[in-house]
C-alpha cells in the first residue's frame, strides 16, 4: 500500500454557537455544531476521491480542514505521511503550495476589482518573490491549460461567463503547481453543457499534471465521471466509502440508496415511483444518538437508535466500508425496491 | 378540439439596457391544454424565466418590452389587460411557484397569515364579493378530482362575507381551509407550524407552503419556475413526488420550467426546448427525449454525464450560449451546430414546424435538417 498523499484521521470540527449574555450568566452549557464528527479518509497519489452529501453534511468543512483553512477540534491531517496538523507560520505557508482549493462560488471567490493576472497570480505572489512581469508571464502560460485565451490576462472577472470564472478559479489553484486539488462544488453553478466541458478539463489536467483530487459535490453525475473512489457523507460522518462503480451501481448504505434513487433520470420511459425518504436532515447541534440516519431509514431496528454504527470494511466487498449495522442483510436490496412499505413521509 | 388554458403565440420580449437590446424571447409559441404539464427546458440565459414572468405580466416594463405576440389565458388577451386588472389575473387565475421560497414568502408574516390571505382572496372572489376576471363556475371542476385524499378543502362550501381582518372570528373562519391545504401538501401536523415565521422552517417546508398557497387560490394555470433547484436531492425528490400526486388530485395545468433534463423527463407531458430565446423543439416528452429532432436537443441530452472516466471523455457541446444582445442571424444555433450549412445562416431562420424523420405529428422542430439529426454522431 502506498502512502496516501493526504489523509484525515479521526477529524472532528465543532463550531461553537453564539451565546447571549444571558446564557453566560445562567451558565447554560456551551452548544456546538457538530460539522465533522470523526472522519477518516485517505486520498492516494493520482487518485480522485468524490465526496458526496447534501447541504449540512459537513463535506465543505472536511475540505477546509484538509487544506488547513480550519483548525480541527480533534484528529490529525497527514500529508505524504507527515503530520501537518500543527504546522504554523512560515512552515504552514510553505506547505500551502501543495494543497490548493477551488472554492464553491465562482463569483464570490474572485475579487471583482482585480484583473485576471492579479487573481491567478496571487498564490505565486504569496509563495515566491516574483515580480510583476514574472507573474504576468507565468499566468499567461497557465491560462491555455484551463482553456482560456492567454490574451485575457488584463480582463476583469465580470467579463467572463460562469464557466469562464470557474476556469479562472482553477487556474489560480494550479498556478503554484500543487499536488492536491480540493474541488468544492466546481460545477454546481454551471449549465449541463458547460459542466461537461469543465469535467473533461479536470480529467485531462489530472493526467497531464499527476494531480490528486478531492471532489466535493452533491452532483452524483460529476462524481461518477471524475472519481475513482467515492465517499458518502451524512451529518458529519461517512456513511459509505468504496470504488465509484461499486458504490453507484450497488449501494449498500440505506442513505446512499436513498440518494441515488432520488436522482431524476433524463429518460421519461423510466419514470417510476421513486424511493423517497421522508423527513429532513436533523440539526447538527444535537445529533441523534445511535445511527444519524435512523430517523429517516426504512430499515431501522432498535439497535440503530442506541449504538453508533462504525465504518467497517465488508469482507465480501473488497475496498468497501459501510457504517450500517445491517449492511450484510440489506446490501443487496436495489434502491427501486424500497418503495413498498414507505407510505407516509415524516415532517421536520 | 379542447379549448386551451393558455395559448402563447409568437411572443417576443426584449430588454433595453445601456449596452444594447437583449432579445430574451423571439417568436415563442406554446399551447397548454387543461390538465396537462408542459415543461420548458433551457440553459442559463435561454429566456425561460422571462417566459415564466411574461405570462402573468410580472416582467418589469421597462426595461422589459413585449415587442409582439399574443398571450391568451382562458380566452382573455393578457397583453390587452389594463394594469389595474392584472392582480385579478394572478393567484386565482395564474398561480406561481418560484425557485427561492424564502424570497416569495413575507418574512414578517406568520405561516397562517400568509396562507390565509390566499384562501381569503379565493373565498371572496368565489362569493362574488371581490372583483374577478373569471366569474364562477369554473371550466375546471376541482371537486371532480380523481381522489380527494386530504383535499377536503376543495369541497368546502363557499363562505359568505368574511369577518373583518385580524379578528379572531376571521382566523376561525379561515383556519379549517388553511389546515386542509397544509395537509394537502403532506405537512402532517400543520397546527404546529401555523404561528412560525418563514425563516424558522427548512427549505423543503417553505416550498410546500408556497405550493399550498398557490393551490389554495385554485388557479387554472400554475407556473412553476425551477421550484426545486434550491433544495437538496432527497428533499427535491419529496417535493417532486408531492407535485406529481397533487397534479392528479387538483388537475391544474402546469407550465414547468427547469434547466434539469431529468426533472422535465419526470414531470412533463410535453416539452419545449429553448435556446437563446428561440423555441427550437416542442413535442411529447417521450418522443423528444427518445428521438430528438433538433441538433441542440440531441447534443444537450448527450452532455448529461452518465459515464465513468474509463469510458472516455464526455461528449461536450463546444462553445457557449450566445449573448442575448448578439443572437446569431438565421438559426441561433448554427455557429455550434455540426449540421449547419449556408441556409442556416440566413434570416429568417427556420420556423417551428412538424419534424421530419418521425411519425409523431405533434413533434415540432425548428431545423431545416431535422431528418438528419438521428444520424448525427
Amino acid at each position: 500500500m502506498t502512502t496516501p498523499i493526504i489523509e484525515a484521521e479521526g477529524l472532528v470540527k465543532h463550531f461553537p454557537l453564539a451565546r447571549s449574555l444571558a446564557d453566560v450568566v445562567t451558565r447554560k452549557p456551551e452548544e456546538v455544531v457538530h460539522a465533522v464528527d470523526g472522519v477518516s479518509l485517505a486520498v492516494q497519489p493520482g487518485e480522485t476521491v468524490g465526496l458526496i452529501g447534501e447541504s449540512g453534511s459537513g463535506k465543505t468543512t472536511l475540505g477546509w480542514l484538509l487544506s488547513k483553512l480550519h483548525e480541527p477540534t480533534a484528529g490529525r491531517v497527514r500529508f505524504e505521511g507527515q503530520d501537518i496538523t500543527d504546522l504554523q507560520g512560515r512552515d504552514l505557508l510553505q506547505w500551502r503550495r501543495n494543497v490548493q482549493i477551488v472554492f464553491q462560488d465562482p463569483v464570490g471567490s474572485l475579487d471583482p476589482r482585480l484583473r485576471v493576472w492579479q487573481i491567478v497570480g496571487e498564490p505565486i505572489k504569496a509563495q515566491e518573490n516574483a515580480g510583476r512581469d514574472e507573474i504576468r508571464r507565468r499566468v499567461s502560460e497557465f491560462l491555455p491549460l484551463v482553456g482560456l485565451p492567454p490574451g485575457s490576462i488584463d480582463q476583469y472577472p465580470h467579463e467572463f461567463s460562469g464557466g469562464g470564472r470557474q476556469r479562472l478559479s482553477l487556474a489560480r489553484a494550479l498556478s503554484v503547481h500543487p499536488k492536491v486539488l480540493i474541488l468544492d462544488e466546481p460545477t454546481s453553478a454551471l449549465d449541463v453543457a458547460v459542466q461537461a466541458q469543465i469535467l473533461n478539463r479536470l480529467v485531462s489536467l489530472q493526467q497531464e499534471l499527476a494531480l490528486s483530487y478531492l471532489l466535493i459535490t452533491h452532483n452524483v453525475a460529476a462524481v461518477r465521471y471524475v472519481a475513482d473512489r467515492v465517499a458518502v457523507m451524512y451529518l458529519g460522518l461517512l456513511a459509505e466509502v468504496g470504488p465509484v462503480r461499486d458504490v453507484l451501481e450497488h449501494p449498500i448504505h440505506p442513505y446512499t440508496k436513498a440518494l441515488l434513487a432520488a436522482l431524476p433520470v433524463p429518460d421519461p420511459r423510466r419514470r417510476r415511483a421513486r424511493y423517497r425518504i421522508g423527513g429532513e436532515i436533523p440539526t447538527l447541534v444535537h445529533p441523534p444518538v445511535g445511527c444519524r440516519f435512523a430517523a429517516r431509514c426504512p430499515f431501522v431496528i432498535d439497535r440503530c437508535r442506541i449504538e453508533d454504527p462504525l465504518l467497517r470494511e465488508l469482507p465480501q466487498h473488497p475496498g468497501r466500508a459501510v457504517a450500517c449495522h445491517r449492511a450484510e442483510e440489506i446490501g443487496d436490496v436495489p434502491p427501486e425496491e424500497l418503495i413498498a412499505g414507505l407510505g407516509t413521509p415524516a415532517n421536520a | 378540439m379542447v379549448e386551451p388554458v393558455l395559448e402563447v403565440q409568437d411572443l417576443s420580449v426584449e430588454y433595453e439596457a445601456g449596452t444594447g437590446t437583449f432579445h430574451a424571447l423571439t417568436g415563442v409559441s406554446v399551447r397548454l391544454d387543461p390538465g396537462r404539464v408542459v415543461g420548458i427546458v433551457g440553459e442559463t440565459g435561454s429566456g425561460k424565466s422571462t417566459l415564466a414572468h411574461a405570462i402573468p405580466r410580472l416582467l418589469p416594463e421597462p426595461p422589459a418590452r413585449i415587442v409582439s405576440g399574443r398571450i391568451a389565458f382562458r380566452g382573455v388577451d393578457v397583453l390587452d389587460l389594463p394594469k389595474w386588472k392584472l392582480p385579478l389575473l394572478r393567484g386565482t387565475g395564474i398561480g406561481m411557484i418560484f425557485q427561492e421560497p424564502i424570497n416569495s414568502l413575507n418574512p414578517a408574516y406568520r405561516i397562517f397569515d400568509q396562507v390565509a390571505e390566499a384562501v381569503a382572496v379565493r373565498k371572496l372572489r368565489d362569493a362574488g364579493e371581490a372583483p374577478t376576471l373569471f366569474p364562477a363556475p369554473e371550466p375546471h371542476d376541482y371537486s371532480k378530482g380523481t381522489t380527494v385524499k386530504t383535499g377536503e378543502a376543495l369541497l368546502h362550501p363557499i363562505a359568505t362575507t368574511l369577518p373583518r381582518r385580524r379578528s379572531r372570528a376571521r382566523r376561525e373562519a379561515l383556519m379549517q381551509d388553511v389546515l386542509d391545504y397544509l395537509k394537502l401538501v403532506r405537512i402532517n401536523d400543520p397546527e404546529t407550524i401555523l404561528d412560525l415565521y418563514p425563516h424558522e422552517l427548512s427549505g423543503g417546508m417553505r416550498q410546500r407552503i408556497m405550493i399550498a398557497m398557490a393551490l389554495s387560490a385554485k388557479p387554472s394555470l400554475l407556473i412553476a419556475d425551477e421550484p426545486t433547484s434550491a433544495l437538496d436531492i432527497t428533499i427535491q425528490a419529496q417535493v417532486l413526488t408531492l407535485m406529481k400526486e397533487l397534479m392528479e388530485e387538483v388537475q391544474t395545468s402546469i407550465l414547468f420550467i427547469s434547466h434539469d433534463l431529468g426533472i422535465i423527463a419526470e414531470m412533463a407531458d410535453e416539452v419545449g426546448v429553448l435556446y437563446a430565446g428561440h423555441l427550437v423543439e416542442f413535442g411529447p416528452v417521450e418522443e423528444v427525449f427518445a428521438n430528438p429532432r433538433h441538433p441542440y436537443t440531441k447534443l444537450l441530452l448527450r452532455s448529461v454525464p452518465a459515464q465513468y472516466k474509463e469510458d472516455g471523455p464526455l461528449p461536450a457541446l463546444s462553445g457557449s450560449v450566445p449573448s442575448l444582445a448578439d443572437v446569431p442571424r438565421g438559426c441561433p444555433f448554427h455557429p455550434r451546430c455540426p449540421l449547419a450549412r449556408d441556409a442556416c445562416t440566413r434570416d429568417p431562420g427556420p420556423m417551428l414546424e412538424p419534424a421530419k424523420g418521425t411519425s409523431v405529428r405533434t413533434h415540432l422542430s425548428a431545423c431545416y435538417y431535422s431528418d438528419e439529426v438521428g444520424r448525427m454522431t
